[in-house]
């Protein structure tokens, strides 16, 4: 398959026929997504119109999938939940619209947990269908951007994904697909447009074959943006080009992340990354985040649910998404519609969520939560003093079989969070890279940066490839 | 709180800010048709992110500085969640655990502070459109994320009337900082009120729109506890809604505990911090307000007090009165814009702003100088005001100049009392009216140019 910064330039010059590899790359979608449900919607029109329209730019006649909590505008646009079914946005994501202005093409809206509540893909809104791993399809591909991972994995045509991360949505599935999943610095890509799931949280990313090409999608969707009041005016580095020189780069081990609970075949595979990294000359140092190991989980699930609940607040078949017959009064009508088409793993975190921010518990959870988060953080950037990058396997397991994920409690589900939910608590930015296969299936390395240093983890990633 | 008064009132009043755009989004805030200034964002339509309006927040800052509040140095928005059809996202946006200022207050004319607890800024929600009899209610967006803000007295006021004094008090305030549309702008109470024989029992009166009704709903409602406490009823802790058009509260939900918003620090909203610098900076934009101007001005200008408290009333009236009295007596001016000016303007409709400044100045001057006479005076202004004529070049070319040569006078004054010589009879009888008649008639004959006390004094003399 041709290079993807090879095939924007030559689309650049005129030398592909957009339109025809267009429309090869939507039939080709179409017969992949049958067999592996990657996509909730298709926007085969507008896809098609972007075609013709001789895209140019640094994105020019790449597929774009869009995972489907982030507003396509016309396209319908759910995340993943039945509620929302029918709603087709006003307005494109900024990060959509930046995409799209780089010559990016929308295909169409990939499968995902209902609102980003799982990390198996499997909490899907009712109707709607579980993504299959691309290596297995008795496996789960991750989540909560499933769908986005496996396409990821599958595309035969030039295409990158945008992703969505609020507590290792994207780098889970990333390395249970066998692709590099990117998310960014909080604040890093403008959410004016990304369906809430925990707004303190949530990221828009990227996933891609390679490192280079997932960075390039992030520089193309980052900077300030005056519809989001927590997007930062910070200037864009051009980290998709940084050279590959880890000469003297601290990379600190993370203890905690290779011990109990981890599957040694994963942790084995991840180490061997590691000395990978130090034969080119890169410092391996073991570094321990203990309060993060701790904490990180319940701290993380407490202030995501809280938010999650005033988010999903809004869904009650007022003005749109689903509706149902008018009858009995208002609080009758909007307990009909969320008792109807919301999903189960939203139902929990609703009632949750709202249990841990009413009067009486507030202190105890909610405010709690938000003091840890402030220690969680300044765990990290302690740590960032000794090293300039941490490593640690992204999940601690392959990706489970269908079977094996029926037979999790919900606690033992949030905890398969453990390596991922740390830098996502903190805002930092984190890449997925696929190392050496376990059990035959992939395996990820989580790498993780200061604020800002995107760049770091381009430099560091490339040499694993 | 040891309470000792026989009536106890804390109020909740909700000032609907003049910005241009919504707190949250950058829908105009005037709209005609319903649902006609609405956008993703004050719809809550999925996916889409608030953004503060800098100058709701600087008006709202103001009005914190007027009455005297600290402004916290950094300050957070909150959500409220509660399900009602009026709301676009079932969660209103608001301020909780750090409001922009606290611990302000007001003072009454008999002396009396009320405290104010704090003052933040809200999003209003939508306006739900009742249809008669119907069975259906009506959404109109245009009201959801418009600019209020909140302004909450410590239960220290005493009597509706003390009620009614200091919500005036605050209007005038808030009018004066110009940050509330007086004509079209919509303020609204929420009022605790109890009563000691019911052991300070507090009642929540919800939703009262304008002062007076503030007042009127508060009178009713300290007759209805009274009046149950009578009847051997028990007051019990409750919310109750105002209706206007029978003049009754209504019980809407008896309540055990406080409500539970479940409030969480809205993660769309930064922390907003708040320099030392900025608030002096704003708080050099704080004009003066009525009553220190009120006193200021007499004694800087030595001007009447009843002169000096319009003037300081209204402030576009007193900034125009400093500028003119640069140019002519202070004492004529502000007697002459309390009076005949704002005469001039009501009649004409007009608003002090279009006035021309050099215009006033050179018709006072030519008062002041006895040019003309007051009675010209008084009918140049109405054509200042009306068609912005040069009162000097008028006076010129009509000839409007006072006649100011005694022999002119007399030669008119004697025509009078030799063509009425009944009147004149009259007078010699003792009657004072006749006298005043001639006057009139001499001044008529002059064509309002002569002086009426020159002519007072000519006509004694002719009369003999």
């Amino acid at each position: 398959m041709i290079e993807l910064r090879r095939y924007v330039k030559e689309v650049s010059q005129g030398e592909h026929d957009v339109v025809d590899i267009a429309r090869k790359a939507l039939a080709s979608a179409k017969s992949i997504d049958k067999e592996h449900a990657y996509f909730n919607t298709f926007a085969d029109e507008r896809f098609i119109e972007e075609a013709n329209a001789k895209p140019k730019g640094r994105l020019a006649g790449v597929a774009i999938s869009v995972k489907d909590c982030v507003c396509v505008k016309g396209v319908e646009s759910t995340a993943g939940s039945d509620i929302l079914r029918g709603y087709k946005p006003l307005f494109d994501a900024t990060a959509v619209e930046r995409v799209w202005k780089q010559g990016g093409m929308i295909i169409g809206k990939t499968s995902q947990d209902e609102f980003g509540f799982g990390g198996f893909s499997v909490n899907i809104g009712k109707g709607y269908r579980v993504p299959k791993n691309p290596f297995d399809t008795n496996r789960s591909c991750g989540g909560s951007s499933g769908g986005a991972a496996g396409m990821t994995r599958k595309a035969e045509f030039p295409h990158l994904a945008i992703g969505e991360s609020t507590g290792g949505s994207i780098t889970c599935p990333a390395a249970f697909c066998g692709v590099v999943g990117f998310c960014p610095t909080y604040g890093r890509v403008s959410r004016w447009g990304l369906i809430d799931y925990a707004n303190s949280l949530d990221k828009i990313g990227s996933m891609a074959k390679n490192v280079r090409d997932a960075a390039l999608l992030i520089e193309v969707m980052a900077g300030s943006d005056p519809q989001d009041s927590t997007c930062s005016d910070l200037p864009v580095e051009q980290f998709s080009t940084v050279d590959g020189d880890i000469k003297g780069l601290r990379v600190g081990i993370i203890k905690e992340a290779f011990g109990e609970g981890v599957d040694p075949a994963v942790a084995e595979s991840v180490k061997n990354a590691t000395r990978e990294l130090e034969a080119k000359g890169a410092i391996i140092k073991e570094i321990s985040l203990p309060l993060n190991a701790k904490y990180g989980i319940p701290t993380y699930y407490l202030i995501a649910m809280c938010e999650a609940s005033t988010n999903l607040a809004k869904y009650g078949g007022m003005r749109y998404g689903a509706h149902e017959k008018l009858e009995g009064d208002f609080n009758t009508y909007f307990t009909k519609v969320r008792t109807a088409h919301f999903g189960d793993e939203a139902k929990r975190r609703l009632m949750l969520g709202t249990f841990a921010r009413m009067a009486g518990y507030r202190d105890a959870y909610y405010l709690r939560a938000l003091k840890l988060r402030s220690a969680l953080i300044d765990e990290y950037k302690s740590a960032f003093k000794g090293v300039d990058v941490l490593a640690s396997p992204t999940m601690p397991m392959v990706a489970p079989t269908f079977d094996e994920i029926s037979k999790l409690t919900p606690l033992q589900n949030y905890m398969a969070d453990i390596l991922t939910v740390g830098p996502n608590v903190a805002g930092l930015p984190h890449i997925s890279v696929p190392v050496s296969p376990a059990h035959r299936m992939p395996v990820g390395i989580q790498l993780v940066a200061d604020h800002f240093k995107e760049s770091t983890l381009v430099r560091t990633g490339v040499n694993l490839e | 709180m040891n309470f000792t008064s026989d009536v106890v009132i804390g109020l909740e009043i909700h000032v609907q800010l003049n910005t241009v755009t919504k707190l949250f989004c950058r829908c105009p805030t005037v709209a005609q048709e319903p649902n006609s200034a609405t956008c993703p964002v004050c719809l809550g339509h999925p996916g889409s992110k608030p953004v503060l309006n800098k100058v709701a927040l600087e008006k709202s800052t103001m009005i914190a500085l007027a009455i005297g509040c600290a402004i916290n140095p950094s300050m957070q928005f909150s959500r409220k969640t509660y399900f009602y059809p009026d709301m676009s996202k079932n969660y209103q946006i608001t301020q909780f655990e750090l409001p922009l200022a606290e611990h302000g207050n007001v003072t009454l004319d008999d002396g009396k502070v009320v405290r104010v607890k704090r003052v933040h800024m809200e999003e209003d929600p939508a306006a739900l459109v009742h249809q008669g009899s119907a069975d259906y209610t009506l959404v109109d967006y245009n009201r959801s994320g418009m600019p209020l803000v909140e302004i909450v007295t410590e239960p220290d006021m005493t009597t509706p009337d003390e009620a009614r004094e200091f919500i005036k008090k605050l209007m005038h305030i808030i009018s004066y900082l110009k940050v509330f549309d007086d004509a079209n702008g919509i303020i609204k109470a929420d009022a605790n009120v109890s009563i000691k024989e019911s052991g300070y029992t507090r009642v929540e009166i919800k939703n009262i729109t304008g002062a007076k009704e503030i007042e009127r709903a508060l009178i009713v409602e300290v007759q209805r506890q009274h009046g149950s406490i009578k009847s051997g009823e028990n007051i019990v802790q409750e919310t109750r809604g105002w209706d206007p058009a029978v003049g009754m509260t209504r019980s809407q939900r008896k309540k055990e505990t406080e409500d539970d918003y479940g409030y969480i620090i809205d993660p769309d909203l930064p922390t907003i911090t708040m320099s030392k610098d900025r608030v002096e900076q704003l708080r050099a934009l704080v004009p003066e307000l009525g009553g220190e101007k009120a006193t200021r001005l007499t004694q800087q200008y030595k001007i009447d007090a009843v002169d000096a408290s319009v003037m300081a009333k209204e402030r576009e009236l007193g900034e125009l009165f400093e500028r003119v009295a640069q140019h002519v007596d202070p004492v004529l001016a502000a007697r002459w814009m309390r009076r005949e000016l704002r005469r001039a303007l009501a009649a004409a409709g007009k608003d002090v702003s279009e006035v021309d400044e050099k215009l006033l100045v050179e018709l006072l001057q030519l008062i002041d100088k006895k040019t003309i006479t007051d009675r010209i005076g008084q009918r140049l202004v109405d054509r200042l005001v009306q068609e912005g004529i040069s009162p000097a070049k008028v006076v010129k070319e009509e000839g409007l100049a006072a006649v100011s040569d005694e022999s002119a006078i007399t030669t008119v004054v004697k025509q009078v009392v030799d063509a009425n010589p009944a009147v004149v009879a009259q007078y010699k009888a003792g009657e004072e009216k006749a006298f005043n008649f001639l006057v009139g008639q001499s001044m008529k004959a002059l064509k309002g140019k002569g002086s009426p006390a020159v002519i007072n004094k000519i006509l004694k003399v002719v009369l003999g």
